[in-house]
C-alpha cells in the first residue's frame, strides 16, 4: 500500500484550505480576525493523540462523517477564547451558559461544514456527516478515540492550528480519518509512482524512531543520574515554510548537526532554558552560582546533545542498516523557530514538502524536557524506506528494542 | 493577495495600531497605520518596503534566494519573485515606486553547514539586494547576517522598523 508525496501534498493543502474557509466563517460570524498557522499531516501511535493539549481546558464541537471517507472530526476551543467567541457573537452571552454552548455549537456547525464540504469537493464524492455534539474536555479527551486500526497502533491525523490576530489564543480543528477509508482515498489519488512511500514502512520508521529516541533517553540516564522517558514520537509532513512553524517563538537551547547518509538531513536536540539549566547542572560536580545560563551550562549541553544525538542516529543506521554519520553538534541558544529556519531553508532548496520526525522525552524528578527533531531529506528517506525490509522489521515487531541493543 | 484597508473587520475601534502577522512565504500590504509583523527569521529575510507619502507599506518574508532555482511553489517564498509581487501589490493599492524605501533584516548564517560555497543566508542577501536595486527601490537601512535569529516589526505610518533578537536588545532602523 503506498502512498504518494504529491497527494500527501494535496491532501495537506485540502485540510489548509478547509481550516481558512473554516476559519473564515468564523470570522464573517464574530469580526474576529484569525489565521490559520499550521496545517500537518501526522501518523503517529493512537495513544499519543491530542497529547500537545495537556493541561488545558477546551470546549468545542464533534461530529462524525461517513461516506468515502469515515471518522470523527472535532474543532476545540480554549475555554478562554470559547467565551469572547461567544461574546463576539452575542454580547452578554458568555455569562448564560445555556446561551453561550448554543453559540459554541452554531460556530461549529457552520465551521466544520465547510471543512468537510471542501473534502467532499475534492474527492467528487459525498461525504455526510452527523449534527455536531457539544463537548467539554480537559486536555486531549477532547478529541474522540482515535479509530481503530487493525493490528497497528498508529493512525493519520490532520490538525490546523489557528490563532487570532490579537490575542495569544489558539484553537484546533482535528480531523481523525479511519485508517482504512484514508488510506484508499490516498491510492486512488496516487498519480505518480516514483515518489511513492510504502505507509507500513513510514509505520515502521515510526516505530524505530521510538526506540532511538528511548536510547538517546537513556544516554541522558546514564550521564545525568535522572530517570528519563520518551514520549510522543510521531512523523509530520507539512509544506517547507510550514516547517519552522512546529517550534514555538520561545527561546530554546540545544545542539544542531547535519547526517549524512541514507537518509541525510539535520537533526535538532532542544532543550527549553529552564529545563537546559536544569540538566546541564545535574551534569556538573559543582553548584553554580547564578541561574542564567552560562557557558558551562552550554558545554554541558553540547556534551548532552552529542550523546542524544549519537544514540538517535546509531538507532536509525542499525535499523536501516546503513551508514548514518554526523558532523560535530553546534551549540543554539535562539529563538525556536528561528533556529529552524535556516534547516528548512537548506533542505528547502530541493523540496517543496519535508517530513519532519519529532519526538520528546522527559523526566518527573526534575523540571526537565527536551525535544529532538529531525528533517530528513525527503528523497533520502523515501530511498530508506524503500530498502527497509518490513518483513524483518514485523518478524521482530516485539525485537525492535533488541536492534537497538 | 491581502490587502488591509480597514473596510474588512468591523471589529471595536482600538487604541493601539492594528498589528498583521506576515508567516513565512508570506506578503501583506496595508493602506493603515497598522504594524507588519513577522517572526524567527533564521536564513531567512524580512524585507519592509513602505511608501510615507501614499501611506502605503508591506513586508514580505522570504526564505530562499530565487525561484528559477526550484520548480513550483510560492511566489512569496522566494527573494526575487517576492519582492516583485510585494512592489507589485503595494502599486496596485496606491504606492509610487519612486516613493518607495526599503529596509531589510535577516539572512543570518547561524548554522550553515556547507563546507564550501556560500551560506543561503547571504544569498538570500545577495538576492533581495539585487531586486531592489533592479525595481529602483533603495535600501535604507539593515540588519542582516551574523548568527542569530531575528524578530522586525514594520510600522506602516513611519517606517520605522523594528528589529529584536532572542539574546540583545531591539534596534530601530
Amino acid at each position: 500500500m503506498n502512498v504518494d508525496i504529491q497527494s500527501l501534498g494535496t491532501f495537506n493543502q485540502l485540510a489548509h484550505e478547509g481550516a481558512e474557509q473554516a476559519t473564515q466563517s468564523m470570522g464573517q460570524m464574530t469580526g474576529i480576525d484569525a489565521v490559520v498557522d499550521v496545517t500537518k499531516i501526522t501518523l503517529l501511535d493512537r495513544a499519543d493523540v491530542g497529547e500537545e493539549l495537556a493541561g488545558r481546558d477546551f470546549v468545542g464541537v464533534q461530529f462524525s462523517f461517513d461516506g468515502v471517507l469515515e471518522g470523527d472530526t472535532v474543532l476545540a476551543f480554549d475555554v478562554d477564547s470559547a467565551g469572547t467567541i461567544t461574546e463576539e457573537m452575542m454580547p452578554g452571552s458568555s455569562d448564560d451558559e445555556a446561551m453561550a454552548r448554543s453559540g459554541i455549537e452554531e460556530i461549529g456547525n457552520i465551521m466544520m461544514s465547510g471543512f468537510i464540504d471542501g473534502w467532499a469537493d475534492y474527492v467528487g464524492a459525498t461525504i455526510d456527516h452527523s449534527p455536531p455534539e457539544y463537548i467539554e474536555e480537559s486536555g486531549g479527551d477532547v478529541l474522540p478515540d482515535a479509530p481503530e486500526n487493525g493490528d497497528h497502533q498508529q493512525v493519520f491525523v490532520f490538525k490546523s492550528e489557528i490563532e487570532w490576530i490579537d490575542e495569544s489564543v489558539n484553537f484546533y480543528i482535528y480531523m481523525l480519518p479511519e485508517y482504512e477509508s484514508l488510506t484508499e482515498m490516498m491510492m486512488d489519488h496516487v498519480d505518480t509512482d516514483g515518489d511513492a512511500i510504502p505507509i507500513d514502512k513510514l509505520q515502521t520508521f515510526n516505530e524505530m524512531t521510538t526506540s532511538g529516541t528511548q536510547k538517546a533517553a537513556d544516554n541522558v540516564e546514564m550521564m545525568t543520574g535522572i530517570p528519563t522517558e520518551s514520549e510522543v514520537t510521531q512523523i509530520s509532513f507539512a509544506p517547507i515554510e510550514d516547517v519552522p512553524k512546529q517550534i514555538g517563538t520561545d527561546t530554546f537551547v540545544g545542539t544542531v548537526v547535519e547526517f549524512t547518509g541514507t537518509p541525510s538531513g539535520y537533526l535538532m536536540v532542544l532543550f527549553d532554558e529552564v529545563s537546559a539549566i536544569n540538566v546541564a547542572e545535574a551534569m556538573m560536580p559543582i553548584e553554580m552560582d547564578s541561574d542564567e545560563l552560562t557557558d558551562q551550562h552550554k558545554a554541558a549541553i553540547e556534551e548532552l546533545g552529542n550523546i542524544m544525538t549519537s544514540g538517535f542516529v546509531d538507532g536509525w543506521a542499525n535499523v536501516l542498516q546503513t551508514s548514518v554519520e554526523h558532523t560535530p553538534p553546534r551549540v543554539v541558544h535562539d529563538m525556536g523557530r528561528a533556529i529552524m529556519d535556516p534547516l528548512a531553508a537548506q533542505v528547502g532548496q530541493y523540496q517543496e514538502h519535508a517530513f519532519i520526525i519529532d519526538s520528546q522525552m522527559r523526566t518527573d524528578d526534575i523540571e526537565f524536557q527536551a525535544e529532538i527533531h529531525a528533517l530528513p531529506n525527503e528523497k533520502e528517506l523515501r530511498a530508506a524506506l524503500d530498502d527497509l525490509d518490513v518483513e524483518r522489521a514485523t518478524e521482530t515487531g516485539a525485537d525492535v528494542e533488541q536492534i537497538f541493543k | 493577495m491581502k490587502v488591509y484597508d480597514g473596510s474588512q473587520t468591523d471589529s471595536p475601534a482600538q487604541s493601539s495600531p492594528e498589528r498583521i502577522k506576515v508567516g513565512i512565504a508570506e506578503y501583506k500590504v496595508t493602506t493603515e497605520p497598522a504594524v507588519l509583523t513577522t517572526s524567527g527569521l533564521g536564513s531567512c529575510i524580512g524585507i519592509a518596503v513602505y511608501d510615507t507619502r501614499n501611506t502605503v507599506a508591506g513586508l514580505v518574508h522570504v526564505m530562499l534566494p530565487s525561484a528559477a532555482d526550484i520548480d513550483g511553489g510560492n511566489h512569496a517564498k522566494f527573494a526575487d519573485t517576492g519582492i516583485e509581487a510585494l512592489i507589485e501589490a503595494m502599486a496596485d493599492a496606491g504606492a509610487s515606486t519612486e516613493a518607495m524605501e526599503a529596509k531589510i533584516a535577516g539572512g543570518s548564517d547561524m548554522l550553515d553547514f556547507s563546507e564550501n560555497g556560500s551560506s543561503i543566508g547571504s544569498r538570500n542577501a545577495k538576492k533581495v539586494r539585487e531586486t531592489l536595486e533592479e525595481h529602483g527601490v533603495p535600501v535604507v537601512g539593515e540588519d542582516l547576517g551574523g548568527d542569530h535569529g531575528r524578530s522586525v516589526k514594520l510600522e506602516a505610518d513611519t517606517g520605522n522598523f523594528v528589529v529584536k533578537s532572542a539574546n540583545t536588545d531591539s534596534i530601530t532602523l
